[in-house]
């Protein structure tokens, strides 16, 4: 105890104490997340400046940027770069658009809605790795069920996952089902905690049912859908279970999304030097869309934490 | 609510027309899974889809037993269980002072929890690997427990803020004046009460546990390897057990769905009571 804290009064003291105790009770918990995020981070820092392949380990040695230089002349990570953004963008543009409507629609209050609002959240519940492996084996050129459905509208069977047009799009319906559930879930409850008056005003006004959503509706929910949009954008931009068990990169590299392509160069040809300069750019770039996000959240002023 | 007054017939036809097709297609590859897993191979792979047949429930034997994936699934419960229980108080630790004190730099904390979850785990995973290979942590039941309550513990904090920001503070200080020290009317009065709370956030953590793959593809090798891992074993590229796999499949959703549909009124509740205390 210092010479100035014991000349306080000892009501005083005892006060501060008092207002100590909430930060230590807080204070392993909060040590241990930033010790289990920032080590890493900077550990990884360090190992991107170097020369570091696991099975060459004697050649290891500072190369200072040279590993950021060989990934921005790669046309490998501009590839996954694209083939990423191609993959949120289709993802949870269809998400966004399929749960708006799917929550506008089953916002009404009819008789045993709650059955329906209940069982299409089912798939948010199920590991990605067994979506992969369930659509992988319904896709199946010669026995899947998909495939069979094709074949009803008389066309020849397609070997999807193996056709570099269309193998990304299809990953990326296979998010759609399993997340479309999650945009549903977040909107319905924007859409039920609106307020009345606006719509009971559109409705003496004789607006049409389009119009009431597009005008009215739309811009109130304007806060919750960004907020969706945001998380389900980081969630996609970090696709690697359903790409692990449907195509691991392929065809050529039509799916080597940037998480498959960390994980690639450091698990299969253990380039970690490589690996964590590649993850850094991706952090960086994933801290930018969500900073751009967060501009667009704080316009409205008022946010809940 | 965007419709006012009583929908009109057309209206809920519609409606229900809605919600059936999508209650089809949210539903039939689940329905797809299960129906697979007691198919014999030859009846799985007709090229017309085969709906009538006699169940058999060789596929769960051979996967379960013979091929041991039962095994993995204790490691799933074990580290799962485990982790959920740590992040459940760790959690709490944070939590409660959130709720109930106005704390000098709170928004600041809240927000650098949150913002915790947005570091892609590809990013953490390969220097996390480095390390862990140095202390000998891979392949040992530690290194998931660590990861998991790390990737837990922002969401269990949100939730449980909102859940402690529920209890009236009167109750606590009823208490109090009644003699019980601050420690004693938190685990006799505040922590029954929260209890729900509790179970649903830990329900969701033990969910996010159960269905991790990256990093349990990385950390884990023979001895603790969890059971998403041990799907991709049955799917190499040289051959595919299908049917053995839609057994395994639906021995890991099965337990996850029925628990879901139990907690879900108390999990999207608790999701909303996180932003109460704003």
């Amino acid at each position: 105890m210092s010479a100035g804290r014991s000349a306080l009064p000892r009501e005083q003291v005892r006060s501060r104490r008092r207002h100590l105790v909430p930060y230590l009770v807080m204070l392993p918990a909060l040590l241990f997340l930033l010790a289990v995020s920032i080590v890493p981070l900077v550990y990884s820092l360090v190992v991107s400046l170097l020369r570091f392949n696991l099975m060459n380990l004697d050649r290891t040695g500072f190369v200072g940027l040279r590993n950021f230089q060989l990934i921005l002349e790669s046309p490998d990570f501009w590839n996954s770069l694209r083939v990423t953004a191609l993959f949120v963008v289709i993802a949870v543009g269809l998400e966004l658009v399929l749960g708006l409507a799917l929550a506008l629609v089953l916002s009404r209050d009819v008789p045993g809605i709650g059955f329906f609002r209940s069982f299409i959240l089912v798939p948010l519940a199920l590991a990605p790795v067994v979506v992969g492996l369930l659509w992988r084996f319904m896709l199946n050129t010669e026995s899947g069920v998909l495939n069979w459905i094709v074949t009803l509208f008389g066309l020849p069977r397609l070997d999807f996952l193996s056709n570099t047009l269309l193998a990304l799009p299809i990953i990326a319906l296979v998010d759609v089902w399993q997340w479309t559930p999650f945009m549903f879930l977040i909107l319905l409850a924007a859409i039920q905690a609106l307020p009345h008056e606006p719509f009971e005003a559109a409705a003496i006004d004789g607006a049409s049912t389009w119009e009431t959503i597009v005008h009215i509706a739309l811009p109130m929910l304007r806060y919750p859908i960004l907020v969706a949009v945001l998380l389900r954008t980081i969630d996609a931009f970090r696709v690697y279970d359903l790409i692990f068990m449907m195509t691991r990169g392929g065809p050529i590299n039509a799916t080597d999304t940037l998480s498959w392509s960390v994980y690639n160069v450091g698990f299969r040809n253990f380039n970690m030097g490589y690996a964590a300069a590649l993850s850094w750019i991706i952090l960086i770039i994933v801290t930018v869309i969500v900073t751009i996000f967060i501009r667009l959240l704080s316009g409205r002023g008022e946010q809940p934490a | 609510m965007f419709t006012v007054g009583k929908p009109s017939p057309g209206v809920i036809v519609f409606t229900y027309a809605a919600g059936v097709l999508a209650l089809l297609l949210f539903m039939f590859p689940i329905f797809w899974m299960v129906l697979t897993s007691f198919k014999t191979t030859v009846q799985a792979f007709s090229s017309v889809p085969v709906l009538f047949f006699t169940p058999t429930l060789e596929n769960y034997r051979e996967v379960l037993v013979d091929r041991g994936f039962i095994g993995y699934i204790r490691n799933s419960l074990f580290i799962g269980l485990l982790s959920t229980l740590l992040t459940l108080a760790l959690a709490v630790t944070v939590a409660y002072p959130l709720a109930r004190y106005s704390l000098r730099g709170e928004r600041q904390i809240v927000s650098w929890i949150l913002s915790l979850r947005i570091i892609p785990p590809i990013v953490s995973v390969i220097p996390l690997y480095i390390i862990f290979s140095n202390i000998g942590l891979v392949d040992q039941y530690p290194a998931l427990v660590i990861m998991y309550t790390f990737m837990n513990l922002p969401l269990a904090v949100w939730m449980l803020r909102g859940f402690f920001a529920e209890i009236p503070r009167e109750l606590e200080e009823a208490a109090l004046v009644d003699g019980s020290t601050p420690l004693g009317s938190f685990f006799r009065i505040v922590l029954p009460l929260v209890a729900p709370g509790l179970v649903a956030t830990g329900m969701l953590a033990l969910i996010f546990c159960w269905n991790e793959f990256l990093f349990a593809n990385v950390l884990t090798a023979a001895r603790t390897r969890t059971a998403p891992v041990g799907l991709t074993e049955y799917a190499t590229p040289v051959s595919v057990l299908w049917t053995q796999i839609m057994a395994a499949g639906t021995v890991v959703v099965v337990p996850v769905l029925t628990v879901g549909v139990v907690i879900q009124r108390f999990l999207v509740r608790g999701l909303a009571l996180g932003a109460v205390k704003g």
